[in-house]
């Protein structure tokens, strides 16, 4: 109990609501552009969380990527373009939904949704986490070993593209972790002669790079979106109450679908939100519908990309693995501030775990007003000119990488990765994949290293211990996840329903 | 920067012959089996056959096909230089910084990168002025980043 008080201490500091009110905006306006990702918005703020209370910045972090991944929608909604990928799933039929003139509903319901699907994720982090905590302490390192490529596997079948490529980018980003003398023998590797890369690749260089960058390279070979008509709206919330009612088992099978791949090393946002997607219509009574502007699909999706946000942070806080990549950027911070991750997180610094699941709550329930005041403006902010934004972007994309270690070798790698994360998208290669790749690079090896050490080359004691029996078990369910798929499609005769995706 | 599968599949190749090769030059740890090269040679390896793979165009069948907007073949080669200017401006911020300051540089990457997206000058200019400005008040003045200040010293 004294705990719990001490992390209602811990929020109500000045500088917590401060920081999640300035950073729900960010996030909000930073989401709702095209273009810009929710990942994207939390890379460009971990310079400005050094410079906040621990608890302060992980309420950015959290706070941001609530609103960016609701504000997604809007543009979705009404320009036929997600804001973030993890609207993408439904953004066709939130535009339809906007012609036959009920964008309000639509609106509404990506809000509303959102916001249940947020707290019921959140609750599933505060049930869940200290189960797995008491578990977690018996890990060994073959343990982490296999958690660690099982997220690495998942990032690969997360991907909406070829399952080959999504393992050659996830190799790429584990090559790239090589780079450096931080690995358990301690010789530098691949550094070309260049001191800079002796401590290896930083991740927030790599990360601006690879979702940022790459965005303004975009924008500079595509054309520029169409202008959005000025509307005004009526009451966003109308409406909202008979839609969860009558949808209720959609919206808790788009939690809990959301909260399972959430907790999944390595499978975030975009993964919950299609394979909910695709559920609503499989169990919808009325599949003839979807695609027409029917709210069912919308409800379950829009739930479940915002719970797996929440149940993303166990795999993060627990093992230091991250849920996704907005998961990926939080334990660089967790890092930073002395919340180290593991399983004793739990114990010694319970007070800051009570003020994470406040800090979450607190953020889904001001989703609400805020965003109903950003759907508001929402035409005014989506006129702005790209050519206004991108050269913003890519200014705070140089600043924001040179504030991280105040070194310029940091804008050089922005820029490399800029074109490497351009490059890839083009053809084709999950830029995601690799960038979880770098981020768990140090860690897979460390713990499979070790781990050989223990066992003298031996491969058994990887497999023996029953955690890490299923462990490994489900890593291979996933790498041979593809092959299955491919030969039911060629020879089973089955007609897998591919989700369909014109973005 | 569209490439057919076969060429983004031989650069995986070589990359990882040439990851797996560097790997095993590595030196061992005396007294232990396995040391700093395992982990690069086990990740080339890898990437040679997934590079393989993908040349040979295996698992094609689970992409979604983009639907790309139709250029034309002029339009098109001189779009792939226009990507080359974030990058570029970037490197000219590594370079320049230093010597101009933070404000002069900034103005110019945000001024050429307006212009380069079909900005106009009314509203290129006033970008390029208050950009630089305020981003440099909220990362020296509150964040406390040392920015350069070169040609320019700001008064604050």
């Amino acid at each position: 109990m004294t705990e719990m008080l001490e992390a209602f201490r811990l929020v109500a500091a000045p500088d917590v609501p401060i920081a999640i009110l300035a950073s729900a905006i960010y996030g909000l306006v930073v989401g709702s552009l095209p273009g810009l990702s929710a990942t994207m918005a939390t890379a460009l703020l971990v310079p400005v969380t050094f410079y906040l209370s621990p608890i302060a910045a992980v309420a950015t972090i959290i706070t941001a990527s609530a609103m960016a991944i609701f504000s997604g929608d809007i543009p979705g909604c009404l320009l036929r373009i997600p804001g973030t990928p993890a609207s993408a799933a439904y953004t066709n039929e939130a535009y339809a939904m906007t012609r036959k003139g009920q964008a309000e509903l639509a609106l509404g319901a990506g809000l509303w949704f959102s916001a249940i699907g947020g707290i019921v994720g959140t609750l599933s982090l505060v049930l869940m986490a200290p189960l797995l905590a008491e578990m977690a302490l018996s890990f060994s390192t073959f343990e982490y070993f296999w958690l660690a490529f099982l997220g690495l596997m998942c990032a690969t079948l997360v991907a909406r593209s070829s399952p080959i490529k999504a393992i050659a980018a996830m190799l790429l980003g584990l090559l790239i972790a090589c780079i450096g003398m931080e690995n358990p023998a301690g010789t530098p590797r691949f550094t070309f002669g260049i001191p800079d890369l002796l401590g290896g690749v930083e991740i927030i260089p790599a990360l601006v790079g690879a979702f940022a960058v790459s965005e303004v390279i975009r924008a500079m070979v595509t054309p520029e979106p169409p202008p959005i008509p000025r509307r005004k709206f009526g009451s966003i919330l109308a409406g909202q109450w008979q839609l969860t009612k009558k949808y209720q088992l959609p919206m808790w099978r788009g939690n809990l679908i959301g909260i399972i791949i959430g907790v999944l090393p390595g499978a975030g946002a975009d993964m919950a939100a299609w394979v909910s997607y695709a559920m609503a219509k499989k169990f919808s009574k009325e599949q003839e519908k979807f695609g027409t502007g029917h709210p069912e699909g919308l409800v379950e999706a829009g739930a479940s990309n915002n719970a797996s946000l929440a149940s993303g942070w166990v795999p993060a806080l627990l093992f230091g693995i991250p849920g996704d990549t907005i998961t990926a950027i939080a334990i660089g911070v967790l890092y930073m501030k002395g919340l180290n991750p593991g399983p004793t997180l739990f114990t010694e610094r319970a007070d800051s775990m009570y003020a994470l699941y406040i800090i979450f709550i607190l953020a889904n329930i001001i989703m609400i007003p805020l965003g109903i005041g950003m759907i508001r403006v929402a035409t005014l902010v989506l006129r702005a000119p790209r050519s206004a934004v991108m050269p913003v972007i890519l200014l705070l994309c140089a600043v924001g990488s040179f504030a991280t270690g105040n070194n310029l070798f940091a804008v050089i790698l922005v820029a490399l990765f800029g074109c490497l994360g351009f490059v890839m998208e083009r053809n084709g290669y999950p830029v995601a994949a690799m960038v979880l790749g770098i981020v768990m690079g140090a860690m897979v090896e460390q713990n499979f290293i070790t781990s050989l050490i223990k066992s003298d080359g031996d491969v058994m004691p990887f497999i023996e211990r029953p955690v890490s029996g299923v462990l490994a078990a489900m890593t291979f369910g996933a790498l041979l996840w593809p092959a299955g798929v491919w030969v039911w499609r060629r020879f089973g005769g089955g007609r897998l329903p591919a989700a369909e995706t014109p973005r | 920067m569209q490439l057919s599968d076969r060429v983004t599949g031989a650069v995986l190749v070589v990359l990882g012959g040439v990851a797996a090769y560097a790997g095993s030059r590595l030196p061992a740890v005396p007294g232990q089996d396995v040391g700093p090269a395992a982990f690069p040679m086990l990740i080339g390896i890898g990437l040679v056959i997934c590079g393989v793979l993908i040349a040979l165009g295996i698992g094609r069948s689970f992409e979604v096909a983009e639907a790309e907007a139709p250029a034309g073949q002029g339009s098109r080669r001189l779009a792939g230089l226009r990507a080359l200017i974030p990058p570029a401006l970037l490197l000219f911020y590594v370079l320049a910084a230093d010597r101009l300051g933070f404000l002069p540089t900034a103005a110019v990457i945000v001024l050429v990168m307006a212009l380069a997206l079909g900005a106009r000058l009314r509203l290129a200019v006033p970008l390029a002025v208050v950009a630089p400005v305020l981003i440099h008040l909220a990362f020296y003045k509150l964040l406390r980043v040392p920015l350069p200040a070169g040609l320019l010293p700001v008064p604050w």
